[in-house]
């Protein structure tokens, strides 16, 4: 190879590295604008909604909390109790206990007052069968509650399963530790009720750090902010793609994911689609693009809605050996799904979510991380043979971080304006802190979880359940 | 003064039960306030009151789970008076169910809540 | 400071595209100071106010109940009451003092009926917070006149129903909202004759809302139903078929019969699911008989109305279903079935346990 060539392969290269930046910082300004403007409008409309009325409507449409479980024991007999307290009138709870190896499922039989029951299945979606059977409470306090004992075959099984037993219109999917505030349904059902010109098919939720918060008796009492910088980084990154991101994807009609830990589902479509995959580690994010879809091709106007609102609180990884498994799992999640609807992708047919959604995924958030940790081994090569222009190094380097900063400090902002939900006096320093200290402490992780993913993926196809070591939250 | 008849009153609006507050302790009784239905059991078990108010929805342990309490876990049979909002049959049927001894549906009349309190206290 | 020349003086010579770079970088780092400092501000001022607000809220609560318990027995208002009047009104020229003490009155306001709740309105009045009511109807900005019609509302000022009315056409569907709640809170039924005019459509949450609101009024005066059974727009129908099941509407049976044949297959699974309710017999003659004809969601709407009228004349039509390919319409039939008689059940039962162990 002579000179030549050399030196046009590496200004190709080059220019590819600095279009990809460009375009990916000009989309998320793009989209932060968008969040802005679609939130506060949210906002604004949200104030004049009473939500007493369908608290007490017998139009109310029916609701089942679906909540799988495994090998929850420690703080099972709680989490159900938080569940049970929703405001929402016309909902039940249904607890999946997926082959749990421990005493959830005596636990829960002693604190609810549980006896079996017989119950015929409408198997719509094939699953597990069940092991010791479907449990209701003989306290008519507790008679929103069903519990199935079935077993074991992953999360999205036990959805499916709960899909199957459920008789009613809506699905909140979520998981059991998840704390859902007492309004969450009915803010969540609004969209379904109130869209007239599209059908609804799914709504996901803003999901919060529970970390360190302090919580009693299945209520949010306290918020705090955790110490370690590694929940803090967390916290960041959540408000950064919860208030800038997703917003502006519902508004664009763009959104490919809810959230695993909280969604709210039309049942019909999510039946038809055929439930949950059970064949991916990223269920979550897989059955929102199949039932989109299926919308597509069926040529039926729809929508996936988003409500900003803090409504569901969640234990984030507090040490990086589970940060990372947790990360690599939502990276083989990510490759799964765009890979099994890989016909969607640049495809005019499926138009925005074509065009738009599946190449941004596909780009920013499934080869994002490649992209970077191969830009970052092309600069390795560059130094040791002395080719670093180290002015342009600078220059950029320092632009890139002061962006993500700045990226950051809008996310607060816009988090203060909004829902203000970490109050204490001194948090408000501590959250700039990590705003400069995040690419530092929490990227170098997530890239290596990204990338360990993808090695995961390619050559040790492997599902699990999420073993997250519970540690329960904080007790009051 | 000993046969001041206690009431505890399990509400989350706070000037709605500063209002009934002072409404019946006009008319000579003692009103125990709770916030919610955990507070309105703590205090129930210590006070022992005559009389239990309490409003149906409530954060996290709700009305139904205060009477459930009353009458299963401490065996008693004080009267106990829900407050429920428009369209709540259902939840009021399940109170009766687990004992309720009346109910007013929200908005109410403070004064019709006055004979009411007087009539199950003679 | 020599140094900083230098570099200044280097960079000047550098290719553009650095000196984009850290002009770009320059403006992020004000940007970002800029932001650091308005969060700063406005934690602190966030958290202030808070306090404020809880202080205020207490005091005013406090105000709120002696007023209410120190009236005269006539009408007239007590010194006491005088005095308190005279303090809130001066909080009321404040519009941050003014918001708290609306929230305060209203806080009681939605819990109460009877004298007492008069007797807040009449203090809405009587502070002068009506005239900024009022005022808000004027306002450009959507979301303020909304406010000021729900403030309307929920004090029961009646009277200003033609200046809301101006808003029946606005292009915000929040302002059209709270028009109609104002119209159905304080008119009740009559309230209701916008529906002879409306053209967008009411969405299922706005029903709800008209419905629970309909359900407070203790008026028992039912307007005639019939003319919107038979609107144009598909969504009064449908709020109207509600009406016909909340309060009992029988006399509107031959409108509901033809609605049977309505183009719009919510209005029929709607229609259905009215004449179950109301128990019109006559209907399950009429859908038995074209019962395949009709979508998969009306022959379940049927088999649920079915399940509730059921007569051992229906066995052959039942009997006939029994094998239909959809499990959800055969597990309806069965179970009708097994209703009206309990022996033949037994075997179905038997075959049931096959089907679900295939």
């Amino acid at each position: 190879m002579n000179t030549t060539t050399l030196q046009i392969i590496m200004s190709i290269v080059h220019y590819f590295f600095f279009i990809f930046s460009a375009v990916a910082i000009t989309s998320y300004i793009i989209l932060a604008v968008i969040s802005a403007i679609e939130t506060i409008e949210y906002v604004k409309k949200n104030s004049f909604v009473n939500y007493k009325e369908i608290l007490s409507s017998t139009f109310s449409p029916s609701i089942s909390i679906i909540a799988p479980a495994y090998n929850e024991s420690l703080n099972i007999v709680e989490n159900v109790r938080s569940l049970l307290s929703s405001h929402y009138v016309n909902y039940d709870v249904i607890i999946v206990n997926d082959g749990s190896k421990d005493d959830s499922l005596s636990k829960l039989i002693e604190a609810y007052d549980l006896i079996q029951i017989s119950h015929h299945i409408n198997e719509h979606i094939k699953t597990k069968p069940l092991r010791k059977g479907i449990y209701k409470s003989t306290n008519p306090a507790f008679d929103k509650l069903t519990v199935i004992d079935k077993e074991n075959g992953g999360k999205a099984d036990a959805l499916n399963m709960g899909l199957n037993i459920s008789k009613n219109k809506y699905v909140a999917c979520i998981d059991v530790d998840c704390l859902l505030l007492e309004d969450a349904l009915q803010k969540m059902i609004k969209p379904f009720l109130e869209t007239t010109d599209a059908k609804v098919i799914a709504a996901g939720g803003v999901i919060r750090i529970a970390n360190s918060c302090i919580v009693k008796d299945g209520k949010l009492l306290d918020i705090n902010f955790p110490k370690t910088w590694l929940e803090q980084g967390q916290i960041l990154e959540y408000l950064r793609a919860f208030l800038l991101g997703r917003m502006a994807w519902s508004r664009l009609n763009g959104l490919l994911v809810i959230s695993g830990a909280f969604g709210l589902f039309d049942k019909k479509i999510a039946i038809k689609v055929g439930g949950y995959d059970t064949n991916t580690v990223g269920e979550d994010m897989e059955i929102i693009v199949r039932m989109r879809r299926y919308m597509e091709d069926e040529k039926q106007k729809y929508k996936v809605a988003y409500i900003p609102d803090p409504l569901c609180w969640t234990e984030a990884p507090d040490n990086y050996k589970t940060f990372i498994s947790q990360r690599n799992r939502w990276t083989r999640g990510t490759i799964e799904t765009l890979k099994k609807h890989r016909k969607i992708g640049f495809n005019p047919k499926y138009k925005s979510l074509g065009l738009l959604s599946y190449p941004y995924w596909f780009f920013f958030e499934r080869m994002a991380p490649v992209i970077e940790v191969a830009g970052i081994i092309y600069f390795g090569i560059l130094t040791v043979l002395n080719e670093v222009r180290w002015d342009y190094t600078f220059a950029f380097v320092i632009l890139a971080y002061l962006f993500s900063v700045l990226f950051s400090i809008v996310a607060i902002v816009s988090e203060e304006l909004t829902y203000h939900q970490y109050k204490k006096k001194s948090i408000g320093f501590k959250l700039i802190m990590i705003a400069f200290l995040e690419p530092f402490v929490n990227h170098p992780y997530i890239l290596y979880s990204a990338i360990k993913g993808n090695i995961d993926y390619y050559f040790y196809k492997k599902i699990e359940w999420g073993t997250m070591t519970r540690k329960g939250m904080t007790k009051a | 003064m000993n046969n001041t008849k206690k009431i505890v009153l399990a509400e989350d609006n706070s000037v709605l039960s500063l209002l009934l507050k002072f409404r019946l302790e006009k008319e000579g009784y003692k009103l125990l306030i709770a916030v919610d239905g955990k507070q309105a059991i703590e205090l129930i078990e210590e006070h022992n009151p005559e009389l239990i108010l309490t409003d149906i929805m409530m954060p996290f342990v709700s009305g139904l789970e205060v009477i459930s309490h009353v009458r299963n876990k401490l065996n008693t049979q004080t009267p106990i008076v829900v407050f429920s909002s428009a369209g709540q049959e259902e939840i009021v049927l399940k109170a009766f169910d687990l004992g309720a001894t009346d109910f007013m549906s929200k908005p109410f009349s403070p004064h019709e809540l006055v004979i009411r309190v007087k009539r199950l206290l003679i | 400071m020599n140094e900083n020349l230098y570099l200044l003086e280097s960079l000047k010579h550098s290719s553009p595209i650095i000196q984009l770079a850290w002009g770009l970088s320059s403006i992020f780092f004000i940007i970002i100071l800029m932001l650091i400092m308005y969060l700063k501000y406005l934690r602190n001022h966030l958290r202030e106010n808070e306090k404020i607000k809880a202080k205020y809220q207490e005091d005013y609560e406090s105000y709120l109940v002696t007023y209410l318990y120190s009236g005269n027995e006539d009408d007239t208002f007590s010194s006491e009451q005088q005095l308190i009047i005279n303090e809130l009104k001066k909080c009321v020229a404040d519009p941050f003092k003014r918001k708290i003490i609306i929230s305060t009155l209203l806080k009681l306001r939605n819990e109460i009926s009877g004298e007492i709740a008069e007797s807040i309105d009449k203090l809405f009045i009587k502070l002068g917070l009506l005239r900024y009511s009022l005022a808000k109807l004027r306002n450009e900005k959507w979301d303020i006149i909304a406010i000021g019609i729900r403030e309307l509302t929920q004090f029961k000022i009646k009277g200003v129903h033609k200046i809301i009315m101006n808003n029946i056409n606005h292009p915000k569907r929040e302002v059209r909202k709270e028009m109609q709640l104002y119209l159905v809170h304080l008119y009740a039924f009559k309230g209701l004759d916008f529906l002879n005019v409306l053209e967008t459509s009411l969405s299922e949450w706005d029903q709800i809302q008209l419905l629970e609101v309909l359900q407070l009024n203790n008026d028992t005066e039912i307007a005639d139903i019939r003319p919107w059974l038979k609107s144009s727009n598909d969504s009064v129908v449908i709020f109207t078929l509600k009406l016909a099941k909340v309060y009992n509407q029988f006399e509107a049976k031959e409108e509901l019969i033809e609605l049977l044949n309505h183009k719009s297959e919510d209005v029929r699974v709607n229609v259905i699911s009215a004449l179950s309710h109301l128990n019109i017999v006559e209907a399950k003659n009429i859908l038995k008989n074209n019962f395949n004809e009709r979508s998969h969601e009306e022959q379940i709407a049927f088999l649920k109305m079915m399940e509730n009228v059921y007569e051992n004349s229906d066995k052959p039509f039942l009997l006939e279903h029994i094998h239909h390919k959809k499990f959800e319409i055969k597990l309806f039939v069965m179970g009708i079935l097994k209703n009206i008689n309990f022996e033949e059940y037994a075997l179905y039962e038997v075959e049931l346990k096959k089907m679900l162990t295939a």
